[in-house]
């Protein structure tokens, strides 16, 4: 594999035409998880009132950032990817510069994790303005890294499956079968503790649940030791998944 | 001359399929050299495995020096691709195009911005630079192509069809400019199917079909050897072949029937055409020879799919 600081440049290239339709994701992205504070945090959260000694909404909240990052990046390397290969044609033309594929990949890697970001830091200031405050500033330093850290994450696992992307259609199963599933099941709107022994497990194949176990940590700053292993799950499947990712869509792009 | 791209026996396989099968070439500093042959001969992936997108089956293949390879950045670095396929960035605008592009050069700022403005100048673009890609014409998304392929004022330019598409005047205009190029000392690696585009540019051509060189030679000489001068096309039925072709047949240097219509090459075509007078035949073409006879004779006047 062959990585220059031309990835930096492939990040640019988005950047530039990001200012284009930066209102349009700006809603988009905030709609989701706006329901999900609103449904869950506001009309449930009336009945289930506080845990672990504070409200649900910062239970509540530090999930739904995490889901939005999650989101962002995920279909940022599903859809706007695969239009860049299929449609636009424009990896052909990367590719045929110095920027080597696995460039133009990583690039496009970076660029969905800052997608996550916006998302995700959007999210933040709404919960500011609802008056659900992260407990420090150094948490909110801490906030933004993961969320880039998330959002490779989703990134590089959403290039896996464009990789292998004959359209979109093929993106459902990955949204339906493994998205929305994690949605569900990583504890972002109730703790995991009293499912079944058997979906507890499961649920600790699911990245998003690490990816939440640490985000509410800091958000609320209460630091338990079991973080340092949701830590090296993620760092673990992230490394995997950036080369798997790069590799695959190399396989793709280079004939 | 100094030779800047040399292949040895290059081959490329797509699984099974055989898509370039053993060919051997070289192209020298300066010169036009251009691929012609139906869809499907292989030239689009022979140029792609020169400019280092697509990697080699077999054989060797130099270009600029070094030997051709994916990761070969320093080719990269020193060629501008034209491609077949228009792929620009329709998020960006005319000039954001080129800017983003520089940059993937590694050109710095300063000088990046007055490359810019002088190629939009060269393809006649400078009232289009805040245009979207959508706003623009195929001409011109052509030949803004072009002018993202000199940016990093490559010493080899490689246009695969680049005036598929377009109308006369396009055309001419990309063809002023590519000899213009060569005119300032570029090497020049064209693919085609227009006869004319090949006669009109190239010094020396290869004709490919399916994944060889069926030949190779400077147009004008190709056309002398393979047709001669001049060719006659006689439009009749089959079934008349008995009673023309003795007639007819030795006087030319040679004939081919294909369909309706015979066609007779000869390098002197006035005792031919008194005997086709003097036959009386209702439907005759004459006409100087072309290169798409040569074409046609090699690869076969029957439709390739």
């Amino acid at each position: 594999m062959t990585f220059s600081r031309r990835i930096v440049w492939v990040f640019w290239r988005n950047l530039v035409s990001y200012k284009r339709f930066v209102l349009t994701t700006f809603l988009a992205s905030l709609i989701q998880p706006l329901f999900y504070l609103i449904t869950f945090g506001i009309g449930m959260g009336a009945y289930v009132g506080y845990f672990g000694g504070k409200p649900y909404l910062y239970f509540l909240v530090p999930g739904v950032l995490t889901t939005s990052v999650m989101m962002s990046a995920t279909f940022e390397c599903l859809y706007g990817t695969f239009v860049k290969i299929v449609h636009e044609k424009l990896y052909d033309s990367l590719i045929a510069t110095p920027v080597s594929a696995e460039d133009a990949v990583a690039g496009d890697i970076a660029w969905g994790a800052f997608r996550g970001l916006v998302s995700g830091g959007l999210m933040m200031v709404v919960a500011i303005f609802m008056g659900i405050l992260p407990v420090s500033l150094l948490s909110v330093l801490l906030l933004v890294l993961l969320m880039v850290f998330v959002g490779v994450l989703f990134g590089s696992l959403a290039m896996i499956v464009t990789a292998f992307a004959p359209n979109f259609d093929f993106f459902n199963y990955y949204s339906e079968l493994v998205i929305t599933p994690m949605l569900f099941f990583s504890g972002v709107f109730f703790p995991l503790d009293k499912f079944p022994g058997w979906m507890k497990a499961l649920a600790q194949f699911m990245p998003l649940t690490h990816a939440v176990a640490i985000a509410r940590a800091i958000f609320n700053g209460d630091y338990g030791r079991g973080l340092i292993f949701n830590f090296l799950v993620i760092l673990a499947l992230e490394i995997a998944a950036f080369l798997a990712g790069v590799r695959l869509m190399k396989r793709r792009l280079i004939k | 001359m100094s030779v800047i791209i040399r292949a040895d026996s290059l081959r490329k396989k797509y699984g099974d399929f055989v898509a370039v099968d053993g060919i051997s070439f070289a192209i020298e500093e300066g010169e036009c050299f251009g691929f012609l042959g139906p869809n499907g001969a292989g030239k689009t992936t022979t140029v792609r495995m020169i400019h280092c997108v697509s990697p080699k089956s077999g054989g060797t293949l130099t270009v600029l020096g070094s030997e051709a390879h994916v990761d070969n950045r320093a080719v990269k670095q020193r060629t501008g691709v034209i491609p077949q396929e228009i792929t620009l960035d329709n998020d960006l605008t005319v000039r954001e195009n080129l800017q983003v592009h520089a940059h993937f050069f590694a050109i710095p700022g300063a000088e990046a911005r007055r490359r810019i403005l002088e190629l939009l100048r060269f393809v006649e673009l400078e009232k289009r630079r805040d245009s979207k890609i959508s706003d623009l014409s195929t001409g011109m998304k052509r030949r803004l192509l072009i002018a993202r392929a000199l940016l990093n004022q490559p010493r080899l330019i490689i246009a695969d069809e680049p005036t598929t598409g377009l109308d006369p005047q396009a055309r001419h205009l990309i063809w002023q400019r590519l000899r213009q190029l060569k005119g300032q000392g570029a090497t020049l690696v064209l693919t085609t199917q227009y006869m004319e585009e090949a006669q009109q540019l190239c010094d020396r051509i290869v004709i490919m079909h399916q994944g060889r060189i069926l030949k190779a030679g400077a147009p004008s000489r190709l056309i002398e050897e393979e047709i001669g001068r001049e060719v006659a096309e006689v439009r009749a039925a089959p079934e008349r072949d008995a009673a023309l072709l003795p007639r007819l047949a030795p006087l030319a240097r040679g004939h081919e029937r294909v369909g309706d219509t015979l066609y007779f090459y000869c390098d002197d075509g006035r005792p031919l055409l008194k005997a086709m007078l003097e036959l009386d035949l209702p439907d005759t073409v004459h006409r100087p020879a072309s290169l798409e006879d040569v074409f046609l004779k090699l690869t076969g006047r029957s439709l390739i799919e």
